[in-house]
């Protein structure tokens, strides 16, 4: 089956359907019979949606809405209950690294045995293999029964053989997390170059920050149903609000009055998060981490949960460390608390830098600092969150989610969010 | 998937199953041989050499271990080849859920891994016998029994990996089936000491006509009979029929299942 030449993949009226049985005894009636399952359980229903050449489509939406289901039976490891697909090309799946292999045997005859599940020959692997080994990594590993590798390494090796030769349509399944921030930001790159070289690409992850940056178009789904198909921005935006309606409704208990203060660690975490050491090719690096956050001009009260903006000025610093010299990127994201999103900014989109406050072999530290002068938001709670992204913004090394949580109050008595910049007359 | 590519990837499957079963250990695949001839050494030594046992009057050879021999080497891999297949799909069950491959690859890989082990140590036995008897002629049928029978084991397998896939109690039953068939076969026993009147049942267990037929071949140094022909046809009829039957019902929902 194909598409036709413009369209890589086309999807119509797709839908899985899964009997449920209560008891084994009613499935081998259902074998022996022919009978339908007792129960029916749609997880998918309905889905319909071209993708062309290089488009790269997000697909998001809560735990079992049905995106597992859509990238198996796009990949065609499931059979649709309904519907079709057609494709071009070769399709790739990163959908679990690794399966398929077996402990016993070196990464190399793994290599060479997985490579028959997709289809290549003896012939095509033997040309594949020095850069897939390049890749990857393993150095003389890879002579080594697979049962002696790290999770990391076993995932390398499968990440480089799937992405080993650039397919008509990727279809990734949160598989960015995968290996160190160096390999991570590799899979990226490699990602990244499939698709500016017209590789169409189905993403599917919980990383919304990821989709924006990847994807042109994203898909909702909801219990199974497309909740909303267009342009990034906008299914965002509204898959957002649905994910705070929810938030709304069913606040977290006990985690709120902690998350708060100008302190050096992440909220979230008890201790302080020191710089993990990681060996890497006989050299001592740092990991790319967030080390301190902080704003200037908070009160701590004598009593009650949450400090308080005592300024008209913000001024916040942010300073990291990473194992190379290149600058990175930093992110800030200031939030309403419990409530809408503010503002984000992030160094590499507006063309600044931090600067570096040392260089060692292996690490460097970077300071960064925000202002925001006559801040102008509204009376409220209001929450700071921190992010430490590579050069290019793609991959995410560091995280300090809802980090500092402040109250303000405004000299401005009027009602409303924000003093937006503007003339009178 | 392409004819071609799927025949390689088989010829990969079945390598890699054969190498897999004796992973780590200091022989490797060669165990997968050694097994069944240390059996049918045993056999041998035990009641030929050591006792010198004699069967009765209508049996087709007089000696024990030569007798059991004959039935014994296929009725192990029937077992062997029917049990592997049977879990063939449970036990690839995340290979297939996560790669887009023909289930049936995956029981076709387990029959003939296992059917590849039994039958050089069948020709093998064959041509001993061969030299022994002289009945040539008969043993040009057996490459037709055996290819008959890798067809069995791979029906009755696949058969039964659907079956274990909707309900994991087959396995149970088949492991009590595969203990009492052979006291329902004319494996240990010549036919000629079953109850005249019983002796259809024997015919319940498929592999009975081709150990009959075996026994025909390499013992009587005869052609098996039209009625052992028969009744094999009928048998690889009846299971193909319930595996197009099975794998109608299942075809959609069997991956789920695993």
């Amino acid at each position: 089956m194909s598409a036709s030449p413009q369209v890589s993949l086309q999807v119509s009226g797709l839908g899985k359907c899964y009997g449920v049985y209560a008891r084994p005894q009613q499935r081998l009636r259902r074998l022996l019979t022919g009978a339908a399952a007792p129960q029916q359980h749609w997880s998918l229903k309905d889905v319909s949606f071209d993708l062309h050449k290089g488009q790269c489509l997000g697909v998001i939406g809560d735990n079992g809405a049905g995106k597992s289901t859509l990238l198996k039976l796009l990949a065609g490891s499931l059979q649709p209950s309904k519907g079709q697909v057609l494709r071009t090309g070769r399709l790739t799946a990163i959908l679990e690294l690794g399966a398929g292999f077996h402990p016993e045997f070196t990464g190399r005859d793994n290599l060479h045995f997985a490579g028959g599940f997709m289809g290549f020959s003896a012939f095509d692997m033997q040309q594949l293999t020095p850069s897939i080994l390049d890749f990857a990594e393993l150095g003389e590993a890879i002579d080594r029964p697979l049962k002696t590798y790290s999770s990391g390494m076993v995932v390398r090796l499968a990440f480089a053989l799937v992405t080993a030769v650039q397919p008509e349509v990727l279809i990734i399944d949160e598989a960015l997390a995968v290996g160190d921030q160096h390999f991570q930001k590799k899979c990226v790159e490699r990602i990244d170059s499939f698709r500016r070289n017209g590789c169409t690409i189905l993403f599917c992850s919980h990383s919304l920050y990821h989709v924006r940056q990847l994807c042109d178009q994203v898909l909702w789904l909801d219990k199974g149903l497309v909740r909303g198909l267009g342009r990034t921005e906008e299914i965002i935006t509204a898959y957002e609000t649905h994910v705070r309606l929810q938030d709304v409704s069913a606040p977290p208990e006990g985690a709120v009055t902690q998350v708060y203060a100008q302190t050096d660690k992440p909220a979230a975490e008890a201790t302080p998060k020191e710089p993990v050491l990681v060996v890497k090719e006989g050299q001592r690096a740092v990991q790319a981490t967030i080390v301190q956050a902080s704003m200037e001009g908070l009160i701590v009260p004598a009593y009650g949960d949450r400090p308080t903006l005592q300024t008209t000025d913000v001024r916040l610093s942010l300073r990291v460390v990473t194992p190379d010299r290149q600058p990175p990127s930093l992110g800030f994201m200031l939030e309403q608390f419990k409530g809408v999103g503010i503002m984000s900014l992030a160094t590499h989109a507006e063309g600044v830098a931090p600067t570096a406050v040392a260089h060692q072999p292996g690490r460097s530290e970077w300071l960064m600092h925000l202002s925001l002068p006559d801040f102008p938001l509204h009376s409220g709670t209001y929450v700071w969150s921190f992010y430490l992204f590579d050069a290019q913004g793609l991959v995410v090394c560091d995280e300090w989610k809802d980090h500092i949580v402040f109250d303000w109050i405004s000299p401005s008595l009027t009602p409303g969010l924000v003093r937006l910049p503007h003339v009178w007359g | 998937m392409g004819a071609g590519s799927s025949a390689s990837l088989l010829s990969s499957l079945v390598k890699r199953e054969m190498q897999s079963r004796y992973a780590g250990s200091a022989l490797g695949a060669f165990w997968a041989y050694v097994q069944p001839l240390l059996t049918v050494a045993v056999y041998f030594l035990v009641f030929d050499v050591v006792f010198a046992m004699r069967m009765g009057e209508h049996a087709p050879t007089e000696r024990v271990g030569t007798y059991l021999v004959v039935g014994a080497l296929p009725w192990l891999a029937f077992a062997d080849g029917v049990s592997r297949g049977a879990s063939s799909l449970v036990d690839s069950a995340g290979i297939l859920q996560k790669n887009a491959l023909p289930p049936v690859l995956f029981v076709i890989r387990s029959v003939l891994a296992s059917w590849l082990a039994f039958m050089p140590i069948m020709v093998l036995l064959a041509v001993l016998y061969g030299f022994i008897t002289g009945h040539w002629r008969a043993i040009a049928a057996l490459p037709i029994l055996l290819l008959l029978q890798l067809v069995l084991c791979y029906l009755c397998g696949h058969v039964l990996a659907i079956l274990t896939a909707a309900t994991r109690d087959t396995t149970q039953v088949l492991g009590f089936a595969l203990g009492v068939g052979i006291f329902l076969s004319p494996v240990l026993f010549p036919l000629s000491l079953f109850p005249v009147d019983w002796q259809w049942a024997l015919y319940l267990n498929p592999m009975s006509a081709w150990v009959l037929a075996y026994q025909s071949v390499m013992l009587s140094g005869l052609w098996p009979g039209l009625y052992l022909w028969g009744i094999m046809g009928l048998w690889l009829a009846l299971l193909a029929g319930v595996l197009v039957w099975l794998n109608r019902n299942s075809r959609e929902e069997l991956v789920d299942w695993l």
